[in-house]
């Protein structure tokens, strides 16, 4: 019997099997750990400084249109002949999952900033619950599209979270060690599943014309 | 008929054939698949995967489009927006059965 449940989940995983999205996004990460850095070395205050916060919006937007060009161009390059071209489906966020999703930011975003208040030595802790809150994400995302080395990512957004907190690295040199450190790991683990796919996926002979 | 079965007999015989549920399922999930994607997932010779396509399209469950990516023959295929419904009753249909049935 056909299990369609394992066909459609097979073919969402079958966008990652290549890696080249996670080393998209693990370059996106490595950008934000950067521009944490900046933040962090850059004087308060400095023109260089107000400039950055207002870039970051900037930083963000502009990397993640330029990060979607480049994997385009590596699909066309290097999955499509070997595995064959598949478009997915935008998905457009309901109006109802689109409020559920903002009043959840608020309420995170709004507790931790009370949190702070409170005591603004738990901002010390910031990389710590960086890493917690992005797991979280990337378990639901795991979850999701059922690959194992997406749950593994989780614990090791988590765990690098924890040891720069304990590191005592400080907030945004910690925010930015955090983001450099899951960055990585995100390329490697999409490094490791390019070299399997290209080991398991030889080119096709695209010379002679589908058949149909 | 026994009033377990009676769910199946009228079920949409042209997706409930394997290899074309698998190419529907497939195609449920994606805007647009090649050729060669889909022969890849389902495992289906050249042959074999064209002739199903073609039943699939005279249905009017998907459309083919040929086309060129530079030099390189492409030929995507999609699932319409009748297919889409149609895969969808079947799923609904045969969940529903195999919950009657346990």
């Amino acid at each position: 019997m056909v299990d369609i449940e394992k066909i459609e989940k097979r073919t969402v995983q079958s966008f990652y099997s290549d890696g080249l999205a996670e080393i998209a996004i693990g370059l996106i990460f490595l950008l934000l750990g950067g521009y944490f850095f900046a933040q962090a070395v850059v004087p308060e205050g400095s023109a260089l400084g107000s400039a950055l916060s207002v870039l970051f919006v900037l930083v963000i937007v502009s990397s993640g249109f330029l990060v979607s060009r480049i994997l385009r161009f590596l699909k066309r390059r290097i999955t499509y002949p070997r595995t064959g071209y598949v478009a997915f489906k935008k998905k457009e966020l309901s109006p109802k999952r689109r409020v559920a999703t903002m009043i959840i930011g608020g309420i995170i975003g709004g507790s931790l900033a009370a949190l702070y208040g409170l005591s603004p030595s738990l901002k010390t802790l910031f990389p710590a619950l960086n890493g917690i809150l992005f797991a979280i994400a990337v378990l639901l995302f795991a979850n999701k599209v059922g690959l194992i080395r997406f749950y593994i990512l989780a614990a090791v957004s988590a765990v690098i979270g924890f040891a720069v907190t304990a590191a005592g690295v400080g907030d945004t040199k910690g925010i930015s060690l955090y983001w450099g450190l899951f960055g990585a790991a995100v390329i490697i683990s999409g490094l490791a599943s390019l070299a399997i796919y290209l080991r398991k996926s030889a080119r096709a002979d695209r010379e002679n014309p589908d058949a149909v | 008929m026994p009033s377990d079965l009676r769910g199946l007999a009228d079920i949409d015989r042209l997706i409930h054939e394997p290899a074309r549920l698998a190419l529907a399922a497939i195609l449920s999930v994606v805007e647009s698949a090649d050729f060669l994607y889909l022969q890849r997932e389902t495992g289906l010779t050249k042959g074999n995967l064209s002739s199903h396509l073609a039943k699939l399209e005279e249905a009017g469950y998907i459309a083919i489009e040929k086309t060129y990516r530079g030099r390189i023959p492409l030929t995507l295929v999609r699932l319409t927006d009748a297919g889409a419904a149609a895969y969808r009753a079947y799923r609904a249909r045969f969940k529903k059965f195999l919950e009657k049935t346990g």
